[in-house]
Order: C-alpha cells, then structure tokens, then sequence
C-alpha cells in the first residue's frame, strides 16, 4: 500500500508569543515493511534553530525554536510511505510460545536492556488494581502468547466503548478502566498495563490509520487521526502491534512514527511558550491511499 | 562538666558510641584539649560562648527556610558551640574512602549513560536503574569533557557500632550544606580563636579555591567565564546558602526567569541586555530545569537548557542525570562494583541495604521488617522512609502489600546505633547522635577528587533520636579535622589571580526587585512618618470633637489613606468619625496592602530576594526591621505602643539606607535601588501637599497644617532656620517644591532620579534622552517654570489651591509614565510567564 499522510498542527494564540521552544515527534519510522519515500516538515514562522535528533527510544525527533513575535504557529508534516504486510501476519498464533516463557525469556542475558525497559511501569501505565486479574482471564496458565494477546485485544475491544471526549491525557488509567471508556491512547495504556503487570515487555506506538468513510459518503478532509496501538514482544518473532481500538492485529494500513514507553515519550508536538494569553491548538490529518486514488 | 557527662554516659546504658570519650569514660586523645578547656571556661561562660556563636550567626543572617510553615521562612540557622572532630589518622582514611567512593560512582555514571556495561555484566540489575526516576533518558551520551561527570559528591557519614565510619546517603544531585559550613567555621573562629588554633584545626578554604579551579579548566580557561548559580528561589530551604555562595564565588545568582534559551545558547537576562552564560551551578532538581523536556509545570528551569546542554553550548554542573546515584538500592551493589572497576575494597562501608528486587532480599527485609528502615528508592517529599519497628500491624501489612506490588523500588536498611557526640544542650553537655556530611570536589586539572577537611555535622535535638534534619529541627555543629595535613597545603598550579574583570551583570528581575526595595522603603518612612504626626495630633484633640469638622486632623487622615492608596478608608465619614480600627488596621495588618506592615514586609521580600547584594551589616539591620515588625504586629490592640514602634522603626529604616550609602559601589545597583526611592519620595512630597493644603481654613488650622506638612517632610527645621518667621504658603511652597539644595524638596527629587537614569546603562545613543529622562524631562521643567505667588494664591470662592494643586496632578501623572517607561526599558524582560502546550487529545477515529 502506497500512503500519503499529511499532519498539520496549529497553535492560535490570543496575544502574539515572543517565543517557544518545541519537541515534535512525527518523522515517520523506516523499516523493513514501511519505506519512507518521502517526509518534509514545514514550520511557518520559520525556525530560528532547528535540530533533528534520536531519542533513547530510538525514535528520530526534532527541535525547534522560534524567537519572533508570532501569533500562529503552524506545523505541516508530509510523508509518502510505501507499506508491506508485516512479517507476524504469517505467524499462526497457537504455534507460539507459551506466555510465562516469554516471561522467563525477558530474565535471561538474550533479552537487551531496549526491549527489558518496557515491563516496566511508566508515568501513564500504572499497575492499578484489577488490571492483573483483567489480563489473567485471557493470559490462562500455559497459553500461547500471540492467542492470548488476541484474545485480550478483543475482550478490551468489547468491553470499552470508543467515546471521545470523555478524556484527555491527563485522566488516570484508573478512571479509564473504571469506566471503560477512552480513546485510542486510553486503550493502548490500558493494553500496555495488562500486559506489563504479567511480566511482558510492551510498547507504545504512535502513527496514523486511514478511516473509511460511511459506504457512498464521501471522505472529509483532515478526518483522519493521530492513532496509538501497542506492540509486544515475542522472542523469535520481535515486536508484534495490535491495535485494540480496532481489535485488530495490525496490517498494511498502520503507518508507524515513533515508539515510547507511553504516550509522553512520543507526544506528536509539544512545546513551551512564551505568552501570557490562551492559546488553541488545531490538529488536522489526512492520510490518502494513493494507490486507490489512482485507480480511479 | 566533662566528669558529669562521662558519668551520664557511663550510667546511662545507651546502646551508642562516644565520639569524645570510650564506654569506660576515657576522652579519646585528640579530644583530650578540647574537653580540658571546656572544664576550665565553666558552664557560665560556654552559655556566653553559645550565645555569641549565636549572635554571629544570626548577624552574618545565617538562614534556613522551612518548607509548609508560614512562619518558617528565615529560621535563624543553629549551631551547637561544640564541633564534631576527627584526629588526622581517622581523618586519613575517612579522605581516602570519600575519594575512592566518588571515583567509584563517578565510573558508574559514566557507565550507565554510556555502554551500560554493568547491567549487562549483572553487576547492577537494570530494575533497579531503570525504575529510578534519577535515570534521565534525554541524557544518554551527553557528558563534560574528560571523564568526570560528578564535580561536586557529598555524602552523610556516621560511625556504626565498631566504630567505623559508614556511609548513610550519597548526594549527587545538587548537593547542599557547604555554604553553611563556612558561616559556622567563620562563627566558630570568631568565638574560639585559641581553641582552633591550638588544636591546629585544618582550614576548609581550599574547597572553594579547587572548585574554582575546575570551573576554569572546564571552561579552557576562558577569560572570564560567566558563571551562574541557579538557585529555585527565596522559598528555598537552603537559599541563604545560594546567595552567599554567589557573592562569595563571583557568580552571579539567578533563578529560573532570569535565563533564557536562544540560538542554543543560555543568556542572563540583565538590565543592559542579554549576556551569554558558560556555566550554570545548579541548585534546581534534575527534572526541574527543563520544562520542555522533563516535568513541564516545573517553573523553576530554563526551556531548552538540555537541548543547550547537548549542543554543549553550557555547562551545567552538576551535570543533569547524576541524582540516579542518589540511589540507596546502588549502596547493595557497590563492594563488588568496586572489586570489579577498580581492584579494591570499599575503604568505607554502606550502611546494610537489602534491594527488595531480588527474591532472597525481598524475604530478608520481609523477615525483620521490625528493625530495619525501609525507604524508596527515590527520595522525595511523596516518599518517606519508615522504620519498620515504629509501624502498626495494620501499617505493615500495607506497606509489605506496597513492597510486593513494587519490589524494584523498595530497599531495607540497617537501623544503625550511630555514635552520640558531646553537644552544648540546655546549658550542659549533652550526647547526641550525629552525623556529618562531607563535601567532594573534582579537581579536573590533576584529574582527582579533593575532600572539604572538614564539613557540616549535625545532631538531633532530642535524645536518641536518629532521623537528622534541618526540615526536623535538627542543630548543626562545626567540624574539626585536627593535626597538619599530610599533602601539606594544596598547592595551587596556577597562581590566584584577582578576578576584577568578572563583570558583575545585574539580572533585570535583581534589577526590578532593587526598584522596588527603594520604592518600598520610601513609602514604608513616609507612611510611617504621616501615621506618627497623625497619631500626635489625634491623641491631643479634645475627646468631645467631631473629627471631619477638623480641617487639620481630618486633612491628616485623608492623606494617610490617599498615600498608603487604602481608598475608601478615611474618604468614608464613618471611619473618620471613629478613627481607631481603620489607624490600627493601617499600622500591623500584613495582609492589607498599602497598610505600614504591608509595606515593610514587601520591603524586606524585596531585600531578601536581591541579599547577595547586599552587604553583611545590611543584612543586620534587615533582621533588626525584621524583629521590629513583629513587634509592632504584636501591638495590636494600642496606639501607643504602635506610636513606640513607629518610633523605632524609621530609625532602623534610615539606618538601612545610610549603610547603603557607605557600602554600594556606584553600581547599577545602587541606582536602581535611588530610582525607586526617589520616584516614591517625590510621589509621596506631592501627595501630602496636594492632601494637607488643598484649601485655605482658618489661620490657626492653616499654621498647623503647613507645620505638620514640613514635619511629614522633615524640613520644619530648615524652615524655621532658613526663614525665621511664621509659617506661611509661599515659603513652605517654595522649600518643598523648589529649593534645589532641600534634599526634601520636588525639584530635587526628580533631579536625582535623573541624574541615576543617566548613570544606568543606556540601550539608545548615549547623546539622546531615553523616553523615561524626557518624561522626567517635562516634569523638572514644569515646576522649575511654576511661579510660587500664583501656586499659593487660593481661590476666594472655594479657598482651594486651584493652581497648587492642578500642577501636583501633572506631576503625579508624568512620575507614573516615568516609572512604566523605566519599567519598559529595564525590566520588560522579567516577563516570563509561559505555559505548556502539546498534543492533548487524539481526534476522533
């Protein structure tokens, strides 16, 4: 598959800011299955320093300042990618490893300190109360742990209803699981908390999914979205992602950008400015299937 | 003495070593003099001795701050007369031990930024490293050059049951405490001149001079680096420490407003402009110096210092990421880590610490839960540590059902009988449980650590107590370290050369607080002196008068409360029919702004943000207006005593600005703080003629009321010897607006706030008047063309000094665009507010 995404991200404020300094985490991964063609980043005003860098995570971020006067600042990320089928889709899940070797295999001298560095808990995936026995019912004694794993991502699939609005970032996972309604990010720190409590080493990922529109409706620009979903680690076969959101193992249609412990690690943009006003920040997506627009 | 403290301790069947004497009461050598002239001085004259010790302290301004306590602020700092002393051959090993420790961690922080070698050789377990919020992920790679990363180590050390010394906790972050100890020592040598020299106790002073050393070979002797010590502001516990280290080192003090990151680079934010920063000295938290790339509500930091750090366009020191090793968990692991790195024996042992990560720990700690201390592994304010033993059963139970949910976090540690130290304690000797922190420097040039000979000891106020603090109430002693040092004097490789080219920068926020503390203390003496003539005149009115038909009383209250700005106040006829509550309310209530106690208080703030420019004896004044305050807020209930308290209080007022004026280099300092003064005099002169001649009354009203109008203003006296006759407008007029040689008068009020704008650092063409000189401008003029007859002609209607007061009103209004213009100009730059923004919420699917 052949994507065009576009991400553009604007800050409004009431009074002119004399300054901000940014982190933005949207240069998209390049791998084996996802080939970056193309990706330019456009900042208007334009950066007085700019700096690209690689975080711990192994992730490619940028830096920049801006240090006029300005009362809109606007960040447009483009990407062309060419997207394969992801080698775990071949994997037959009842072939895999029973879950507590993986366990195991995480205290042995194999396992680096890159992949051991993600069960444990981080600033939003806390082990809360219950989150052990919610996994439990699908992480049965002796269970191979990719069958376990889909069973788990549709059980948060059915149990938690998609209803925007309800949280931001700051909302503790507690309240999530509580009431069993989130967003994407919700369901992924509810996913990672699952899977972490258990002893398996999780990570977050951050990206972009195409929507499909309702049949015959046409698609509105910039209805696509920022998209978060999982992955684990199954020796053997490496990190494998789910997307429980969509109770899905992810496909071609995922588009990967940054990986993290949760969502601080790879927040999309973020910054600190200088202004004593409100400030509104706008965020739109567009990711084309260029190949289908081709065809017709 | 000596003999009923030997006894006491002797009988007394405390668990504890003596650190002066052994379990038979025999005084250990080295302590043999010290306690010999205690026995000889008498217990009268070591209760003289504590009380200068004391009053040293206190007049040096020797603070501390107590965090959660309104009244906490400025704790005077405590210092038993008696030290905690080591002889020279402990003194060795315990210098040797230090040093071996810091090289050992300083590798160890080197490793776990860098190749991580130790956690995959299972030498340290990566639980433990990871899960430590110490371990800074934006830092990986990131180092000084050369290969020490920690510059400054300290470490609390007590001596253990078999009488070695162990360490308790590293210090790593920002270490704090030897700034105190040189205002101990500096008391101690004051007090005890012939003790400290007989002992030949080992000067601490070379510390400093290392440090200093290593600044410079850090920066590749750059000409004059520009070194900032970051302090997280007054609040602070230690803050005292930061403005003393500031202005002893040459540094310049600077909170998190003052910095700025641009182009990659740190800047001060000054009153000439940006001046770029080489090395930051930090005294903020890790995680609180970048908001932008670690915790982003901290207000305390500098956004993008790490990217500024990583560009390697500013030092920080310590470096951000060294607190991982602030790790009690790290202490488990050190002996074999030190066999491995270095082919050594840990010289000076950790207290007992069992990692509750590891399964045969976690049931060790688990198995004498009741007699070990249980702590995080990360300190902070949300994690106490607990001594097992002082906990419930149902405590217990929780805290083991904490531990199991989070084993990696936990550590059990050994409950140490550490000694007890003779202490000076209700006028007698009593023992005390000690420990000592001891100060590590690297020293870059010759690639070493040095050890402070020396430190800062403390002792717990009650008996048997253990858990030592300052937040707790704890007492601080000197520390001797007694015989010549084997390494003789550490000779300096480079001679010392005086530094007079470190410039010494003004930060704009210095700046603008030094604005205010003028303004503040010339509307502190005015309002003091109006309320005191007031309070006369009210207490010699007949009892029976109705105040508003008073012109001169009534006159008097008004002004007070146009000047103090506490509008309705005396405007309303019913406080000025009963004017008692309203005049009390105006002297000691803190929290009414305008009211002299308010007034005071924001004058004191103001000096005790900007203290490192101040000198020492300001700083006692400061304290006795400080003292005096209180005071006056305890006079709550009587004029009189508050009239006292007023009375003392403008003495001590003037007596601060008169040292000033012996003490202030010719600085911007000094004219920003004459600014302020000036710009508040001169509002204040016009406030009190436009209220107290308004009109014209009857004769005998109008001679007290121009009397009472020089008196506000000090200048009876040169009138009556100037002019020698009665009172009248036109005179009163002409010296309190016109006479330029009246120090008290308009004109030469706005002449010198002008002639200290000139001397400031002009960002335009040094030809040109800025905006603020012109607006000063207008005002000079106009009164220096006003015609004195027409000013004091009232109107034969009204009888009010239509003229007088039309030009006052000019004048008011051209001083307040002159101090928004300096404010502009100066200052704009101490705005800082800023705010987070960042990806909060994920659309919508």
């Amino acid at each position: 598959m052949k994507y065009q995404v576009i991400h553009i991200t604007d800050y409004i404020y009431e009074f002119p800011a004399t300054l901000c300094h940014n982190l933005m985490f949207q240069i998209p991964q390049d791998t084996d299955f996802q080939k970056v063609e193309k990706y330019v980043c456009e900042i208007s005003p334009k950066p007085s320093s700019e700096m690209e860098r690689m975080d711990f995570f192994g992730n490619k971020y940028l830096y920049f300042s801006v240090e006029r006067s300005h009362k809109k600042l606007t960040v447009t990320s483009q990407s062309i990618l060419d997207l394969q089928q992801p080698a775990w889709i071949a994997i037959h899940p009842k072939e895999t490893m029973p879950w507590e070797k993986v366990v195991d295999w995480l205290h042995t001298v194999e396992a680096t300190n890159d992949i051991r560095q993600y069960y444990l808990e981080s600033n939003h995936v806390q082990f809360i109360d219950g989150v052990k026995d919610y996994a439990l019912k699908s992480f049965t004694p002796g269970r191979p742990i990719m069958e376990a794993m889909l069973d788990l991502n549709k059980r948060i699939f059915d149990d938690f209803a998609f209803t925007p609005g309800f949280t931001d970032i700051s909302t503790p996972l507690q309240k999530v699981f509580e009431h069993k309604k989130g967003v994407c990010q919700d369901f992924a720190h509810f996913s990672l908390a699952c899977l972490r409590v258990l002893g398996l080493a999780a990570r977050y990922v951050s990206g972009y999914i195409e929507t499909i529109p309702p049949p015959g409706k046409p698609k509105l620009i910039g209805s696509d979205a920022s998209h978060a979903w999982i992955a684990v680690y199954i020796p053997e076969h490496g990190w494998v992602e789910f997307d429980s959101t969509n109770n899905l193992l992810v496909n071609d249609k995922h588009i990967r950008v940054a990986v993290g412990r949760d969502f601080a690690d790879v927040t999309p943009l973020k910054g600190i400015v200088y202004s004593g006003s409100e400030q509104e920040m706008k965020v739109s997506v567009d990711v084309t299937n260029l190949e289908e627009s081709e065809a017709i | 003495m000596i003999e009923s403290y030997l006894i006491e301790k002797m009988f007394n069947n405390a668990p504890f070593l003596d650190e002066m004497a052994t379990d038979q009461g025999k005084i250990h050598s080295h302590w043999e003099r010290i306690a010999k002239y205690y026995e000889q001085i008498g217990s009268e004259k070591m209760r003289q001795f504590q009380e200068e010790v004391s009053r040293q302290l206190r007049e040096n301004g020797v603070t501390y701050n107590v965090y959660g306590d309104p009244d906490g602020m400025n704790r005077p700092w405590i210092l038993d007369p008696v030290p905690m002393v080591f002889n020279s051959e402990e003194w060795e090993g315990i210098e040797k031990g230090l040093i071996q420790r810091t090289e050992l961690l300083n590798l160890i922080l080197n490793d776990l930024y860098g190749p991580q070698k130790l956690i995959k050789d299972g030498l340290l377990p990566f639980e433990l490293i990871y899960n430590h919020r110490g371990f800074l992920r934006q830092v990986q790679d990131i180092k000084l050059d050369g290969d020490q990363q920690l510059i400054q180590y300290s470490s609390d050390l007590a001596r253990g049951p078999n009488g070695k010394m162990w360490v308790l906790h590293d210090r790593t972050d920002a270490p704090s405490g030897a700034g105190y100890t040189f205002e101990n020592r500096a008391a101690m040598t004051r007090v005890f001149p012939e003790l400290i020299r007989e002992n030949h106790v080992r000067k601490i002073t070379s510390y400093y001079q290392t440090f200093k050393n290593t600044l410079s070979h850090l920066t590749n002797n750059k000409e004059n680096p520009r070194v900032v010590l970051l302090s997280p502001g007054p609040t602070n516990e230690t803050f005292f420490e930061h403005a003393y280290i500031s202005s002893f080192m040459g540094f310049t003090l600077a909170f998190g407003e003052d910095l700025t990151v641009s182009g990659g680079y740190v800047w001060l934010k000054t009153i000439k402009g940006l001046e770029k920063v080489d090395v930051i000295i930090r005294r903020v938290d890790d995680v609180f110096c970048d908001p932008l790339e670690f915790k982003n509500d901290s207000h305390l930091g500098v956004v993008g210092l790490m990217e500024a750090v990583r560009q390697k366009k500013v030092l920080v020191i310590n470096p951000l990421g060294c607190r991982v090793l602030e790790n009690p968990g790290i202490m488990a692991f050190l002996p074999k880590i030190s066999k491995e790195l270095l082919g050594q024996d840990l010289i000076l042992p950790s207290v007992a610490t069992w990692w509750c990560g590891q399964p045969k720990e976690l049931k060790y700690v688990f198995d004498h839960i009741d007699s070990l201390v249980i702590r995080n592994i990360y300190r902070g304010t949300n994690h106490k540590s607990v001594f097992g033993g002082d906990l419930t059963k149902e405590q217990l139970s929780t805290l083991k059902k904490e531990i199991e949910r989070n084993p990696y976090m936990y550590v059990g540690q050994e409950m140490v009988d550490f000694s007890t130290s003779p202490s000076w304690i209700n006028n007698k000797l009593e023992a005390r449980n000690a420990v000592f922190r001891s100060y590590v420097v690297a020293d870059s040039e010759n690639k070493s650590y040095k050890v402070m000979s020396g430190g800062l000891s403390r002792s717990s106020p009650e008996k048997g107590a253990f858990l030592v603090s300052n937040q707790t109430g704890g007492i601080s002693k000197d520390t001797w370290v007694l015989g010549k040092s084997k390494d003789v004097v550490t000779t300096l490789t480079k001679p010392i050369k005086a530094q007079p080219l470190i410039r010494n920068v003004l930060p704009s926020r210095t700046g603008e607080r030094l604005f205010w503390l003028g303004r503040y203390l010339e509307r502190s003496a005015y309002a003091v002196r109006l309320m005191r003539m007031t309070l006369l005149s009210y207490n010699e009115a007949d009892e029976d008068i109705h105040i508003h038909e008073t012109p001169v009383l009534s006159s008097l209250l008004r002004t007070l409360t146009i000047m103090t700005g506490t509008v309705p106040g005396f405007l309303e006829k019913a406080h000025l029919m009963n004017p008692e509550p309203e005049l009390l309310d105006l002297v000691h209530n803190v929290d009414k702004p305008g009211s002299i106690a308010y007034s005071i208080q924001s004058f004191l703030t103001n000096a005790y943000a900007v203290r490192d420019r101040l000198s020492l004896d300001t700083w006692r004044i400061l304290d006795s207006i400080s003292e005096e305050l209180a005071k006056m807020r305890q006079s709550e209930n009587s004029l009189t005593k508050a009239y006292q308290s007023l009375d003392n209080m403008v003495v001590k007022l003037m007596a601060f600005y008169g040292l000033n004026i012996d003490n202030m280099t010719r600085e911007p300092t000094w004219h920003l703080l004459n600014i302020g003064r000036f710009i508040e005099s001169a509002a204040n002169n016009c406030t009190i003629l436009r209220g107290m001649l308004s009109k014209s009354f009857d004769v005998e009203s109008n001679k007290e009321l121009m009397e009472d109008t020089l008196r506000c203003n000090e200048s009876l006296v040169t009138y009556r010897y100037r002019y020698r006759s009665n009172l009248e407008m036109h005179g009163v007029l002409s010296l309190l607006i016109l006479h330029e040689d009246n120090p008290r008068s308009l004109i030469f009020q706005l002449l010198e706030i002008d002639s200290h704008l000139k001397a400031l650092p002009n960002h335009e063409d040094h030809e040109m008047f800025g905006f603020e000189r012109k607006k000063l401008l207008e005002a000079i003029t106009k009164i220096r063309l006003c015609d004195v007859d027409f000013l004091s002609t009232s109107n034969p209607t009204t009888h009010e000094f239509d003229h007088l007061t039309s030009m006052l009103d000019q004048i008011i209004e051209l001083l307040h665009d002159t101090s928004d213009l300096i404010y502009e100009k100066y200052f704009s730059h101490t705005g800082s507010g800023y705010s987070m923004i960042q990806t909060s919420v994920i659309p919508e699917i």
